[in-house]
């Protein structure tokens, strides 16, 4: 790119939140992986069978600990997603149509994940 | 000592596209590459382009890639470097206007955005604005800075997104956030915590490795990021 076309764009909103938010789901996200490894694949004697799961998402406890991992894991890999379009160069236009697709595959996602959770 | 040059030239006035040239020249091995390319206008081709104003690196006009890295001209020795064919290029991300030659215009403009002078509320002392040791320690290499591009110009974010305000302008900010004297930290911060600003920094080190004046601008742009996250809490 050498086009000397640099337009300070400003803005209101401050990097730093989603910074924040980015760090703080990702180590949130280093808990629940790390629990989701040892119940689904370190210890066979949780049940893994069809009873046993069913079981589990049964419990209010379970449903609250896997809707979070839904929506952190959106929130996390969409804002990651976000980051890497905005190092991009592109129209206004064309960043506020990824932000809306990146925002309608977030809430299509969490709806059926949650959806999911919640029918059982 | 034989060298060759490998020079990248472009007139737009003459040429469609850019093309390379090369300048065997016979020089001291102590020669700077500066100095050869000074060799080469004044005895070889008397239309080849670049800056230079100081020649003793303070400058920082003659900026440009020298076997594929960006540096000072006046700051190389032939001896410097094991092969004697070296490629000179302008800095990338701007555009040429002849040989090695660039347009900083937006190199100035992000440099302007983030005010780069004091700003102090107090009345102007009758002597100079007094400093504890400890506070100018915190810019003593961000003073260094002369401007000369290199870093921004070597920055992989700032070219796919030439909006990106780069590690030259960023560093410029620190100089002024961090600086006891000044009273207009939290202006800047709101110009550099922006989507165009320290968050496109993605502590690449490229700006690290060229910098002519050894500054650790990517440590510098991370203080500004401890301080925009720290306002946030």
């Amino acid at each position: 790119m050498s086009t000397n076309s640099f337009k300070f764009a400003g803005g209101r909103n401050s990097g730093a939140k989603n910074w924040y938010m980015q760090r703080i789901t990702g180590i949130l996200l280093v808990v629940v992986l790390i629990g989701h490894y040892i119940l689904m694949h370190a210890t066979p004697e949780s049940g893994h069978t069809y009873k046993a799961v069913m079981d589990r998402l049964h419990q209010p406890a379970w449903k609250v600990i896997d809707m979070a991992f839904v929506t952190l894991g959106l929130w996390h890999g969409l804002n990651g997603l976000w980051n890497v379009i905005r190092d991009y160069e592109m129209k206004p236009i064309m960043t506020t149509v990824l932000y809306t697709v990146l925002v309608l595959i977030a809430l299509v996602f969490w709806f059926i994940g949650l959806n999911t959770i919640l029918s059982f | 000592m034989k060298v060759t040059l490998n020079i990248r030239r472009f007139n737009p006035e003459k040429d469609e596209k850019p093309y390379r040239k090369d300048y065997e020249i016979d020089v001291p091995e102590t020669f700077r590459i500066l100095d050869c390319l000074d060799k080469v206008k004044w005895d070889i081709d008397g239309e080849l382009a670049y800056r230079r104003s100081c020649s003793h690196g303070i400058c920082g006009s003659d900026a440009m890639m020298i076997n594929g890295k960006n540096m000072l001209a006046c700051q190389v020795l032939v001896k410097d470097f094991k092969k004697k064919y070296i490629t000179i290029d302008p800095i990338p991300s701007l555009p040429v206007i002849k040989d090695l030659i660039v347009n900083m215009d937006s190199f100035f403009k992000k440099y302007e955005v983030v005010k780069p002078y004091l700003i102090s509320k107090e009345q102007p002392p009758v002597k100079e604005r007094l400093q504890s040791q400890a506070d100018r320690e915190l810019i003593d290499e961000a003073v260094n800075c002369i401007l000369c591009g290199a870093c921004s110009a070597s920055c992989p974010s700032l070219w796919s997104n030439e909006n990106y305000l780069g590690p030259a302008a960023m560093l410029k900010a620190y100089r002024f956030i961090f600086d006891s004297r000044d009273d207009a930290a939290d202006e800047r911060l709101d110009i550099v915590d922006t989507t165009d600003g320290l968050w496109r920094c993605h502590t690449i080190f490229n700006c690290v490795e060229v910098c002519p004046k050894e500054i650790n601008l990517t440590w510098h742009i991370s203080q500004m990021k401890k301080k925009c996250a720290m306002r946030e809490l």
